[in-house]
């Protein structure tokens, strides 16, 4: 399979015009940006975001995420014991809309990407084709995890009653939405290009060493023969 | 080294770099990667014209989008609604800076400039008014690309919705449908808007201007 990289060309990432590559940085000839072959420096930032993310998700759950004052009574709640309420309640698509929004979505990209960025750097039983596909799915999934945040800012201005009912919203929701932005970040500067050529680089290798590997065997068995005709 | 390779006959894919020979597309067709699967190259349907009445459409829509009341809550004889503008003064108000901050960035301002965007490349494309400046344009507007999010603020929406919807008399008012169609016309505008299409025909309106000597 030709790549654009074997041939000497690189692809503009912005309005996806083939380039040849000259210099690095090249200057696109039609949208006149500049840019790389690949993006820079990819696995690095993404590891970077990626463990700020996982950072910043650790207070996002432990401090109370939205606090309900009734009657003047503070009760806060965090992400967990929130979603603990709606299955009390029987609130049940909600407490599994909300929990794979703010718990898993988050976690698995943080974890996806991990695992993207290890494939990526080692090579070990890397499949580009199922691989590309999962970040693309992470992708995909990054703006939604904010639902939490937009539900909590819902929540506070509508119910505004005064000292009868009224929503504040707890340090965790600053965290939180930091680390969604982090992970969407992650998920930007990984480029699924390099799973591609760290595969067609470890086949290259294998085939370079396979063939003699078997040259080297199939003198060693016909040595002896040749030796006994003689 | 491979400078015989002309780069105009080929295209290559995004996701994961295979090179293949362009191929030449009527409208509506798509070629797809053999590789990961992924579009190279979409030749949409009218584009233009589409971008242009749907980016319109929602320009008009996000006025009472944005200012008329999405839902009202009646509590303990109290009745309180509350528009999208309103849930950020509320937000200023009672000192949550950065949500404020955040609902205004990814539910009002980037689908508006997202809007606006596409409402002046279409219509610029349409009544034939290209300009060089368009090239740095469009390529600003791809910077938005994944940061509007209008679908997750419907969710959002519904989600609180229905956590009212047991403790609280909950109406609900026009701003919610203004807000359906609002995210509805800004997708689509997005979702038209052939950029192959847009980029071929800058690209050929406005030549580069050879400013290295590698061109």
């Amino acid at each position: 399979m030709n790549t654009a990289k074997s041939k000497g060309l690189s692809l503009c990432p912005k309005c996806h015009k083939l380039n040849s590559l000259t210099t690095e940085p090249q200057q696109c000839r039609r949208c006149h940006g500049l840019f790389y072959q690949r993006k820079r420096n990819s696995l690095q930032y993404t590891l970077a975001w990626n463990v700020a993310a996982l950072i910043a998700f650790i207070p996002a759950n432990l401090y109370p995420i939205m606090i309900v004052y009734q009657l003047g009574i503070p009760s806060d709640a965090t992400i967990l014991s929130g979603i603990g309420e709606f299955i009390d309640h029987g609130l049940y698509p909600i407490a599994i809309i909300i929990f794979t929004a703010s718990i898993i979505v988050p976690l698995i990209k943080i974890i996806g990407l991990f695992v993207l960025v290890y494939k990526a750097h080692t090579g070990i039983r890397l499949k580009p084709n199922k691989h590309s596909k999962i970040y693309h799915i992470l992708e995909f999934l990054g703006p939604w995890s904010m639902l939490d945040v937009f539900v909590v800012a819902l929540m506070v201005t509508v119910v505004e009653l005064g000292f009868v009912t009224s929503v504040a919203a707890g340090p965790a929701i600053n965290y939180f939405t930091i680390t969604v932005i982090f992970t969407m970040f992650a998920a930007n500067s990984f480029d699924p290009r390099l799973l591609w050529d760290k595969k067609a680089d470890k086949k290259t290798t294998e085939q370079a060493l396979l063939p003699s590997d078997k040259l080297l065997e199939n003198l060693l068995g016909t040595l002896p023969e040749e030796k006994g005709q003689k | 080294m491979n400078s015989k390779i002309n780069p105009i006959f080929f295209v290559a894919c995004q996701q994961c770099d295979a090179l293949y020979d362009k191929p030449q597309l009527k409208q509506g067709q798509l070629a797809k990667c053999n590789r990961c699967g992924s579009t190279l190259i979409e030749r949409k349907v009218d584009s233009i014209e589409r971008s242009f009445n749907w980016s319109l459409a929602g320009l008009m829509l996000m006025l009472p989008a944005i200012l008329l009341p999405i839902m009202g809550v009646t509590l303990a004889g109290q009745f309180h609604q509350a528009s999208l503008f309103d849930c950020i003064l509320v937000l200023i108000d009672r000192g949550f800076f950065m949500i404020a901050c955040l609902v205004f960035l990814f539910a009002i301002a980037v689908p508006i400039v997202r809007l606006a965007g596409a409402l002046y490349i279409s219509y610029s494309f349409k009544f034939n008014k290209l300009k060089p400046s368009l090239l740095n344009f469009f390529r600003a507007y791809h910077y938005l690309d994944n940061w509007a999010m209008l679908n997750v603020f419907m969710l959002g929406i519904v989600v609180s919705m229905y956590k009212l919807i047991d403790d609280t008399e909950l109406s609900v008012n026009l701003g919610l449908f203004a807000f359906v169609f609002w995210l509805i016309c800004s997708t689509m505008s997005a979702a038209a808007l052939d950029q192959d299409y847009i980029w071929d025909k800058l690209e050929r309106a406005f030549p580069r201007s050879c400013a290295n000597e590698h061109c």
